[in-house]
């Protein structure tokens, strides 16, 4: 499959899921932000991807909860500390962090969650 | 028919209030499976009832306290009527006794069943509601004893408030998908687990009651159905006390 194809998919996919108009997604829209969602739509895109491309999501790899819930071992006074970044470069390769890394609250975390990181994502699982 | 064609699945299905939402539903039009622990020959007479009236029943053998019961029946639901549009968790049971005799074994039964197996049933059907359906209802069967104790109850009532939480709680999680989470809260019901109580104290609970007679498991079995009807799709997470009155605590004069 190609990119372009793979992001037509997530792209239907999250129109489907969080009940948003076509011309909203846009490789840069964010989930959180952009594009409305809340907690349970997170599960709702997983569980719509898993079926879309017919694999396998484990708890935590696309939107990697514990820095989402502010877990105080990756994120003090609002601030992702160094081991949480360590942490994010870990769970999540196929993120672009540098933006990211220049102002790291936890306000931003919700930015990284592009459509274009949930299409990188699903390369990097499909590859 | 209100609900034609839509698929229930309900606890405690084959006697008391449990038989009368089964019937009502049935009635209503839609297929309903239903699961009971130990009463075989009267979940067997209920299936024959309602298919020789023209409606469609299965019956389950499971005790929901057991962890892999609901997890099993909702498969097989699915399996073979593709979906599940109502849950009614109605199973309950109670051992009465006062606090200071209370066995833990007499606990843990009564919250493992009357909660821990909403629960279960709940957490079996939630991912196919919220996600593939995107849309479903969920009615518990609590108490007015949830709020208005009775001495020899402290396990039953504990439950049954839970269970009031819970249902709010879950109603909060799944409102967007189009799934509602109500509980039904009857008072004095003619069914066998009220017989005893009935049997002692009877007269004296009619005159508690301002409707002056105690209820029948049709009267929740309606509002069930209106629970799961298209005219209650606004209403989530409240607590619906069916009782005749008797929790407004009035004094007959």
């Amino acid at each position: 499959m190609t990119k372009e194809e793979i992001y037509a998919k997530v792209a239907a996919t999250l129109v489907e899921a969080l009940n948003v108009d076509d011309d909203q997604v846009t490789p840069t829209a964010t989930l959180q932000g952009d594009l409305g969602a809340e907690s349970i739509d997170f599960l709702d895109v997983v569980f719509r991807l898993e079926r879309e491309f017919n694999i396998k999501i484990p708890r935590g790899e696309l939107f990697p909860e514990s820095i989402f819930q502010a877990d105080p071992d990756f994120v003090k006074d609002g601030k992702v500390t160094a081991r949480g970044i360590a942490e994010l470069e870990a769970k999540m390769p196929y993120a672009e962090l540098g933006d990211f890394k220049k102002s790291p609250t936890i306000e931003n975390i919700g930015n990284l969650f592009t459509v274009e990181l949930i299409t990188r994502y699903i390369q990097s699982k499909l590859a | 028919m209100l609900l034609k064609d839509q698929v229930a699945l309900v606890t405690g299905g084959s006697r008391g209030i449990g038989r009368g939402i089964v019937q009502a539903l049935a009635k209503e039009g839609a297929k309903v499976a239903f699961v009971y622990k130990g009463s075989a020959e009267a979940a067997g007479k209920l299936v024959e009832e309602i298919t020789q009236s023209g409606g469609t029943a299965q019956a389950f053998q499971g005790d929901v306290a057991q962890p892999d019961t609901a997890t099993g029946i909702v498969e097989k639901v699915l399996s073979d009527w593709g979906r599940i549009d109502i849950l009614v968790n109605n199973a309950g049971i109670i051992r009465d006794g006062l606090f200071v005799r209370m066995k833990p074994e007499e606990w843990d039964v009564v919250v493992t069943t009357n909660l821990g197996g909403t629960f279960r049933f709940c957490r079996a059907v939630v991912e196919q509601m919220v996600f593939r359906q995107r849309s479903g209802r969920i009615v518990n069967v609590s108490s007015v004893a949830a709020q208005h104790v009775n001495a020899g109850q402290c396990n039953y009532s504990a439950s049954k408030g839970a269970v009031n939480s819970f249902t709010r709680a879950l109603a909060v999680e799944v409102a967007g998908r189009n799934v509602t989470v109500n509980a039904v809260a009857p008072g004095f019901i003619e069914t066998d687990m009220s017989e005893a109580v009935r049997n002692k104290a009877g007269d004296l609970i009619k005159k508690m009651i301002p409707a002056k007679r105690l209820g029948k498991p049709e009267d929740i079995a309606a509002t069930v159905v209106f629970l799961c009807s298209p005219a209650a799709s606004y209403i989530t997470g409240q607590v619906i006390t069916v009782d005749g009155g008797l929790s407004l605590g009035a004094v007959a004069v």
